[in-house]
């Protein structure tokens, strides 16, 4: 039984497990945490997965955690896992099954006060235009060859449609492309799926909110962002649906029987299901998370013009640009290079739950923010807090990453134990906050109540160093798809 | 605790912060099966359209053991659920092995979901028989 003893206090935010805890693991595991957050941890299995991921093979370093961890199905939400690409693994089941899940944020030239008497038009119409999921609303399906297109190019491709400006590629992480992805590395399954689900919000936390800068942190950082007090911005928060899902079902089932038969690897958790990297199978199946990444950014992409147009069709225009600050994945396996142990190497960063965070000077980041660093945007639970935040150097430690929103507290079946849907709208709209949603279904799982507080969590990374806080969001409407 | 309409118990939806943990009890693996897919749909609050007609769906797996089979089986329906848009009622199996099945799925038009339901996860998943022959797995979905 782990408990805080076993720790090594690195600092007031950092807390180590030792190689040694465990025969098999291969590094140790680290954890960014207060020492509050440290003892609520030992409440749920975050920890002993988090040892679990200290043996994937190639792991390079420690094994990391952010302070939004939680237990999930194989690493805890909130994990980073840096493996060598030339002789570790590569592991679908630590990308999670919503491949990029992330988010992103676009700003008006628009203040609370002036907008406000707009506020309930737009979050109705926004709601009207942005697809639902299954069913309801605008229905988009496209081709198998146009999805094929949309796998491949991703967010270019989209622009190149007409569904968005040239600089939404530039300020997206990747550029909105990942230039491994191949469609033939994608099921008929995940196609069919995908085929009417581009554009659409999704349910559970995804969601969409009409928001305003509550507090400006870094008054120079925030300039070169674009962003000023009482600034009404957009986030979109939602991932690659039904297609992602099937891509990292598909690759997990396959992936099993290699795993034990053929490259005899041994993971502690069938979900870790692993082969080496650099093998046809791994090959392939970076190929197809890549796909899934593209079109999960393509989703983003479709969701924010339909806002624009929204945002048109109620302020004409006089309602001026939205432009895309920045486009940050929270689950996904990318390929970067570091200095480890006096040596260049290339890894393949496997983020669960866990985002980029770029630091001033790096070349993929747009040019415009490369002296001030990558932006970093960490959607907070429904109605609570958001913030922009933005890369340090420091963060090379934990391969650039930081956290990536607010981490649960309270399982789904407690909240809605304790929690209705209806008093949840209630109290957001006591607050001020205009709530558009299907149903009630949903709401009470998502409640703030059910999350750690996301000030906390940021709090921790910030004085961690990983990244630093640059704006401070507050929700004015909540859209949430199905 | 859930019933069926013959009141016996066939699934238990257990606690997870995040995600949906459910345990589901059958008298025979067959019957296993069709619990954990129902217990998944209402776990998840699938709901159906009420008062129209259902329609049968074929279904063929084939897995490398007991627990792929499992997790195989219900990854295929939710592929059906979002494809055919229909919701699961019933399955009459028309082969089952450990590592085969063969079965026919009777639903109805999904008329919303609860939850989405994102994948069905290898976590922890034990299928096993208990001392009065009765069989139990716990399954993770991540939502």
């Amino acid at each position: 039984m782990i408990s805080k003893k076993d720790f090594k206090k690195i600092s007031d935010w950092l807390w180590e497990i030792p190689k040694g805890f465990r025969a098999d693991m291969r590094v140790p595991a680290r954890v960014y945490l207060s020492e509050k957050m440290l003892e609520e941890a030992f409440r749920d299995r975050s920890i002993e997965q988090l040892i679990n991921v200290s043996t994937l093979p190639g792991i390079q370093k420690y094994a990391l955690a952010m302070p939004d961890m939680h237990e999930g199905y194989s690493s805890p939400i909130g994990g980073v896992a840096a493996i060598d690409t030339k002789e570790g693994i590569i592991s679908p089941g630590m990308q999670g099954y919503d491949i990029n899940c992330g988010v992103r944020i676009l700003t008006s030239e628009w203040k609370e006060n002036d907008l406000k008497p707009h506020l309930e038009k737009l979050a109705e119409e926004i709601y009207k235009e942005v697809p639902s999921g299954l069913g309801r609303g605008r229905q988009l399906k496209f081709s198998i060859p146009e999805l094929d297109k949309i796998l491949e190019g991703g967010v270019p491709y989209l622009v190149e449609q007409g569904y968005g400006e040239k600089e939404d590629i530039e300020n997206c992480e990747a550029g909105g492309k990942l230039p491994w992805a191949d469609a033939s590395a994608v099921s008929n399954h995940a196609k069919n799926r995908g085929r009417d689900q581009v554009g659409t919000l999704g349910s559970g936390n995804h969601f969409l909110e009409i928001q305003k800068v509550a507090e400006i942190f870094n008054e120079e950082v925030a300039k070169v962002f674009g962003l000023f007090k009482d600034q009404v911005v957009i986030m979109i928060h939602c991932g690659s649906r039904g297609l992602g899902h099937q891509v990292c079902s598909d690759y997990l089932r396959e992936f099993i029987p290699l795993m034990l038969n053929k490259y005899k690897i041994k993971v502690p958790d069938r979900e870790f299901a692993c082969v080496p990297f650099n093998s046809p199978e791994g090959k392939r199946a970076l190929a197809a998370s890549g796909a899934a990444a593209n079109y999960a950014w393509a989703n983003r992409q479709m969701i924010t013009h339909f806002v624009r147009k929204a945002w048109k069709n109620v302020l004409g225009e006089r309602g001026g640009k939205l432009n895309l600050l920045y486009d940050v994945a929270h689950n996904i396996i990318k390929i970067e290079k570091y200095n480890i142990n006096g040596k260049e190497k290339e890894v393949a960063v496997h983020r669960k739950g866990a985002t980029r965070a770029f630091p001033p000077g790096n070349f993929e980041i747009p040019e415009k923010y490369r002296e001030v660093g990558q932006p970093v945007i960490i959607p907070g639970s429904m109605g609570t807090a958001s913030y922009v935040l933005v890369g340090t150097k420091e963060g090379e430690e934990a391969f650039y990453s930081t956290c990536h929103g607010a981490g649960r507290t309270m399982s789904r079946h407690a909240a809605i134990r304790s929690l209705s849907g209806r008093e949840i709208i209630n109290q957001l709209e006591r607050k001020g906050i205009i709530v558009k949603c299907y149903s009630l279904k949903g709401i009470a799982e998502e409640a703030p109540q059910a999350y750690k507080n996301v000030d906390e969590v940021v709090e921790v990374v910030h004085n961690a160093g990983l990244s630093k806080k640059v704006a401070k969001l507050i929700p004015l409407a909540v859209i949430k798809g199905e | 605790m859930k019933k069926r309409k013959n009141k016996k118990k066939f699934y238990q939806v257990l606690e997870h912060k995040a995600d949906l943990k459910i345990r589901v009890f059958g008298k025979t693996k067959e019957e296993l099966f069709e619990n954990a897919m129902v217990g998944m749909f209402e776990g998840a609050k699938y709901q159906k359209k009420p008062k129209v007609q259902s329609s049968q769906l074929k279904v063929k797996i084939k897995s490398i053991d007991l627990i792929s089979l499992l997790v195989d089986f219900l990854s295929e329906i939710l592929y059906l659920v979002e494809t055919k848009k229909l919701v699961f009622e019933k399955v009459k199996f028309k082969k089952f092995t450990e590592k085969e099945i063969e079965a026919e799925l009777i639903g109805r038009p999904l008329k919303r979901m609860g939850v989405h339901i994102k994948g069905v996860t290898y976590h922890d998943l034990n299928i096993h028989q208990e001392k009065d022959g009765t069989w139990q797995a716990t399954i993770l979905f991540d939502i």
